[in-house]
């Protein structure tokens, strides 16, 4: 596993899509900062320069996240992919290749976020109206989005490793992420015993998390890691699963 | 433990056809065998099991005597080429094989050096593997192939797209390999002469199934020879012949051609029965088959059945 690991390493560090997908994040994060900060200085009943929105902005985005978490999946699992059959023929195993795939993307994926989540606390901190608590606040709901961004994560290595196309891929997410919970409560309103389910939906999740934020009141919730976890353990579970038996050309 | 691929009644079907029926096969070491077939008749399908990269529905593989999971091991001391080499079209061919290298724990570095210039790609090692020719690609890929020192090749059409010079150089390569290294090699190639000219053992597969197996030996033996002849009468040749020897097979052609299955060995006595009853007899020659024509003969025999 370790030599298979390193290979894809090798593979990464030479994606330089991958590391401009990083910069221009950055780079989107500098300047939404920016302007909050020069709107705040020309305006001064401008309403928004503060850390607090600046951070509502993360906290509102799970979807784009896990849409950004599909770039760097990609980059072992799109084109690729087409390389798989000289490993599997070399007798390195499908379980191999599935979790050493995931576990490079989502490290990088995850030191992107690390470094964002750090610049977006030096600018909101040193440029805009410093807010009391408001990194606290900030972190806490990063870390319950973090089981449910993460999920799709999962969710996305799934379906990539079993052939789906990206544009499917998104509308799937899309709806998880993005819809699930409206349509359940829609769906589910006549069922009494099921009429409360929407709320374990992850962008009902989501949608309560940021609420909470921008409120002030952001709690850790257990209810994130729960639903997380059971949305990362069926995809990975079916993933591996199915991908032990797939058929590679 | 002589042999280095053993399958037993190893079968592979896709919904409801059966591409792969109950299949033994066994490559010995030292071998050089040629898998011969039409497009569509199980070649890639067998290849791909036999690489894992796809599963059988049945029946059993074993690899240098090892089955199961231990097969994963044994598959180190083998190299695939089945259709197209995949690589990455951004890498040139040292960064390529440096992947490979490092996935396969070759500590050496100089290997990748030294299988680039085995295949003749040495100074073409700075440029993309996207601006590779066809040829180059599948030099590409047998680079690849002998990177980890293997002891056993499987080759699907190796030799696609390379010229005659690349296909001559392949040829000695892998004779070289198999004679020097004592490799052993199952390849299969749409240009039988090539696999003619280097193969000791013949497997014929059609629709899934080996219709015949042999060496070089029974091969040459096998190929019957045959008399073609050219005559002003073919009708009274025909005459002749039935009247002389009751058995004899043979099949009128057109533009007074007659080929004799049978008899070769009396084709003096047979030239002088015709000159003698007033026949002209324009050209009077002794073919053998070569693997093509055993093939087509195989292949068109099998249909008839």
């Amino acid at each position: 596993m370790i030599n298979y690991m390193k290979s894809e390493y090798y593979r990464l560090l030479r994606k330089k899509g991958l590391h401009l997908t990083g910069i221009i994040c950055f780079l989107l994060i500098a300047s939404a900062a920016g302007v909050l900060y020069f709107t705040a200085q020309s305006d001064p009943n401008f309403r928004y320069g503060t850390s607090t929105f600046f951070y509502s902005n993360v906290i509102a985005s799970g979807l784009l996240i896990i849409i950004i978490g599909l770039l760097y999946n990609i980059a072992l699992t799109g084109k690729d992919r087409y390389l798989i059959k000289q490993a599997i023929s070399f007798g390195i195993s499908r379980r191999i290749i599935f979790w050493s795939k995931l576990i490079l993307t989502l490290s990088y994926f995850l030191f992107i976020c690390i470094v964002g989540i750090c610049l977006m606390i030096l600018l909101g901190d040193n440029l805009l109206t410093h807010e009391h608590h408001a990194i606290r606040h900030f972190l806490m709901a990063s870390v319950n989005m973090i089981p449910i961004v993460l999920s799709g994560f999962f969710l996305v290595h799934t379906l990539k490793m079993l052939k789906v196309g990206e544009i499917f891929i998104i509308i799937i997410v899309s709806i998880i992420f993005g819809f699930l919970g409206d349509l359940l409560h829609l769906l589910l309103r006549p069922f009494t015993a099921l009429d409360e389910l929407y709320k374990y939906a992850p962008d009902t999740m989501l949608n309560d998390n940021l609420m909470s934020f921008v409120n002030d009141t952001p709690e850790l919730g257990f209810q994130y890691w729960i639903v997380g976890l059971v949305i990362s353990g069926v995809s990975l579970l079916i993933g591996a699963k199915l991908f032990a038996k797939q058929n590679i050309d | 433990m002589d042999a280095i691929i053993q399958t037993f009644q190893l079968t592979k079907k896709y919904k409801d056809e059966t591409i792969i029926k109950p299949l033994d096969f066994s490559l010995k070491k030292g071998e050089i065998c040629a898998l011969i077939g039409k497009n569509g008749a199980g070649k890639s399908t067998f290849f791909k099991i036999l690489a894992g990269q796809q599963m059988p529905s049945s029946g059993e593989i074993q690899l240098f005597g090892k089955s199961g999971k231990e097969i994963e091991t044994a598959k180190r001391r083998m190299a695939f080429m089945v259709e197209t080499p995949a690589f990455f079209p951004d890498f040139t061919a040292v960064q390529n094989l440096e992947y490979f290298r490092i996935q396969r724990g070759i500590v050496d570095k100089k290997r990748m050096y030294e299988v680039l210039e085995i295949v003749g790609l040495a100074h073409e090692k700075k440029k993309r593997f996207n601006d590779y020719s066809m040829g180059m690609k599948q030099r590409l890929g047998i680079a690849l192939c002998l990177l980890s020192s293997p002891d056993c090749l499987v080759l699907d059409e190796p030799i696609n797209g390379l010229d005659v010079e690349g296909i001559m150089e392949i040829r000695k390569l892998l004779r070289k390999l198999n004679q020097e290294n004592q490799i052993t090699i199952l390849i299969s190639s749409h240009i039988l002469t090539e696999l003619d000219l280097l193969a000791t053992r013949f497997v014929f597969i059609k629709n899934g199934v080996i219709v015949d197996d042999l060496s070089r030996e029974l091969l040459e033996e096998k190929s019957r020879k045959q008399i073609l002849l050219t005559v002003d009468d073919s009708a009274k040749t025909v005459q002749l012949l039935e009247r002389a020897y009751a058995d004899i097979q043979f099949k009128v052609l057109p533009n007074q051609e007659i080929t004799i299955q049978n008899y070769v060995e009396r084709s003096g006595e047979i030239n002088r029965l015709l000159v003698e009853n007033g026949v002209m007899v324009k050209e009077f020659s002794i073919k053998v088959m070569n693997l093509e024509e055993y093939f087509l003969g195989l292949v068109e025999e099998d249909t008839h059945d």
